[in-house]
């Protein structure tokens, strides 16, 4: 399936590059205003722009479920919000991820869970953009995993942030959003600062 | 000789000089001197290449012809040049169009060399010194090395045969010819009937793999001794190098080298776990151990209905930059689902879910977890030996917020 053929005569260069998960606060995801594909086939990735400058096919994150509905009749979908410290995760998983759907469909809120999926945005006609992540996995974890991946966030957010040397999606970044650096560095601050040592 | 080949020849050293270079001009050259009065090829090449350069006011210098006179070390693909080194190795010819095929090497290094037939050259002896005048580098598969045609002149020297090979540590190890000082550490199993022994060797920076092939005189080594391995070739393949011994001075010694163990670290988020982990079946096929479909289906040795089980799991751990494919081997995974194998064996035939109720178990386990892995990679993927959890840390936490500036900065 996503693994790689290996043995044989595996053509190195050309091998698959599974896409990272990204960690990004909901605070940011909630921001974005740009999605793009690299390239033009059908089948090449398509990312959303994070506003600290970088590209985003995926992402991992860890919060508190508190919702989660049942929607749709033939095609059923699960709809949940996951909170983190600076806003909510909205999550979906429909048949297209059957795997995330009945990991979902065992899930009872309130719960601390694990999710990575691709995010996506959508603009309504009145010109509201949701922003929704497409599960691919959805587990059951405790709160030590959530408070791990609010310092890995936290890093990750302060990394692309402090980043010294312009990436072709930085630049990208800084026409698109006109972001208040400090503004975000508050918004790391104030997800740490509700960590307990 | 091609004259053809003279004549890209002598243009790229004119236009290496900075003039235009009249190839048809050249040819002309050639052919008269060649053909209408019988000159050899190198010959006429040198006059007219000194003709050309002494009409253009370039100076050649003495040996401008033959190309510079190089450290072995210091050659590149494509280049003419000199050398003067000891024959440390002499191969049978692989061909008849091959004279002979070996090793020179100087105080600098060491490269592979090729004499064609074609090339008038003296009788080329091992362990004496030779000066290569005007051979052309080669490179193949990453590896230099130099050939000895009709244009090149070999003299033999009154060397005084002392050389001291220059050791290469096991990671700066790279195609061509290399010495190495290292222990072997293991012994595997031969795969070819044409093969004598392969195996392992190590140093203190890395490990390599090495084959003998069997050929008279060839010594087996033994396992957990320390050699000095001077001239073996060095072949790369998908960017991992192995060490052919058969041109090798193999010299065995005391002492012991303390191997690195070439394990690397990764830590992230367990993002997926692949189809084909948790509760697998192998074949008991002799030397085959692969894994068997659902159906008992071995791609090699076909329907097996008696099979050995084994735990493992194949997924993807994530730092948020990077996506390192971990393999976990069985006591790794039992430590770190708390599932043995007797359980998770019991559990597949007594659940109607069967194998896969392991591996639904094992997901909801380990998937979203941070963990810290260790083993050793190959084919970009990581054999884990050993994997804990990754726990809260304070002072992290400590760091991040005064990485911050702080509530208002």
């Amino acid at each position: 399936m996503s693994t790689p053929a290996t043995g044989g005569f595996p053509k190195r260069e050309n091998m698959f590059e599974r896409e990272p998960a990204r960690r990004v606060f909901a605070g940011e995801l909630r921001e974005i205003r740009e999605q793009f594909r690299d390239g033009t086939d059908e089948k090449s990735p398509s990312y959303v722009l994070l506003p600290t400058g970088q590209r985003c096919n995926r992402v991992f994150l860890v919060g508190s479920m508190t919702e989660k509905k049942r929607q749709g009749e033939q095609n059923m979908f699960y709809r949940a919000r996951i909170v983190d410290p600076t806003g909510t995760f909205f999550v979906v998983a429909g048949s297209y991820q059957p795997e995330a759907m009945q990991q979902m469909a065992r899930i009872e809120p309130p719960a601390f869970v694990a999710v990575v999926g691709k995010p996506s945005m959508y603009e309504t006609p009145d010109g509201t953009v949701l922003v929704s992540i497409r599960a691919e996995s959805i587990t059951i974890v405790d709160r030590e995993i959530r408070d791990c991946w609010v310092l890995d966030t936290a890093k990750a957010t302060l990394d692309r942030l402090d980043n010294p040397t312009p990436s072709p999606d930085s630049v990208h970044a800084t026409e698109k959003y006109h972001i208040d650096p400090v503004a975000y560095r508050k918004m790391v601050y104030h997800a740490l600062s509700q960590l307990k040592f | 000789m091609d004259i053809s080949q003279i004549v890209d020849r002598i243009s790229q050293k004119i236009e290496s000089k900075g003039h235009a270079a009249d190839k048809s001009k050249i040819e002309q050259k050639l052919r008269r001197l060649i053909e209408e009065f019988g000159v050899q090829p190198a010959d006429a090449e040198r006059t007219v290449l000194y003709d050309i350069a002494r009409d253009y006011g370039i100076p050649l210098g003495g040996a401008a012809g033959p190309g510079d006179q190089k450290q072995i070390n210091s050659v590149s693909p494509e280049e003419w040049v000199t050398i003067e080194g000891k024959v440390v190795a002499l191969g049978n010819s692989p061909s008849p169009s091959i004279a002979y095929s070996g090793i020179i090497a100087d105080a600098s290094g060491a490269i592979r060399f090729v004499v064609w037939s074609k090339a008038s050259v003296p009788e080329i002896k091992k362990d004496s010194w030779y000066r290569f005048e005007s051979a052309v580098v080669d490179e193949f598969k990453g590896a230099l090395s130099l050939k000895v045609h009709s244009g090149t002149t070999v003299k033999e020297l009154e060397g005084d045969g002392v050389l001291i090979p220059v050791i290469t540590p096991v990671a700066e190890l790279a195609a061509g010819v290399a010495s190495v000082h290292v222990k072997m550490i293991q012994e595997w199993d031969v795969t070819h009937d044409r093969m004598l022994q392969s195996g392992l060797l190590g140093d203190e920076t890395g490990t390599v793999k090495f084959v003998t092939w069997k050929e008279e005189g060839k010594e087996r080594l033994t396992p957990g001794c320390v050699y000095n391995i001077y001239y073996a070739l060095v072949d790369e393949f998908n960017g991992r190098h192995s060490l052919n011994m058969n041109t090798a001075n193999i010299v065995a010694e005391d002492g012991d080298i303390a191997v690195t163990s070439g394990a690397t670290t990764f830590q992230g988020a367990l993002v997926h776990i692949a189809p084909g982990s948790g509760l697998i079946k192998r074949c008991t096929a002799e030397g085959c151990n692969r894994v068997l479909s659902r159906q008992n289906y071995c791609p090699v040795h076909e329907m097996q209905p008696k099979f050995n089980y084994d735990l493992r799991i194949k997924g993807w751990l994530d730092d948020g930059t990077r996506t390192e494919e971990v393999l976990v081997q069985r006591e790794v995974v039992e430590s770190l689902t708390g599932m043995t194998l007797d359980e998770s064996k019991e559990l597949a035939e007594n659940n109607p879910l069967g194998m896969d109720e392991v591996f639904l178990r094992m997901r909801e386990k380990i998937l979203g977890r941070y963990l810290r892995c260790e083993g050793r990679e190959i084919d970009r993927r990581l054999i884990v030996n050993s994997c804990e959890c990754i726990h809260f840390e304070p002072t992290l936490l400590a760091e991040l917020l005064n990485r911050t500036g702080g509530e208002v900065s």
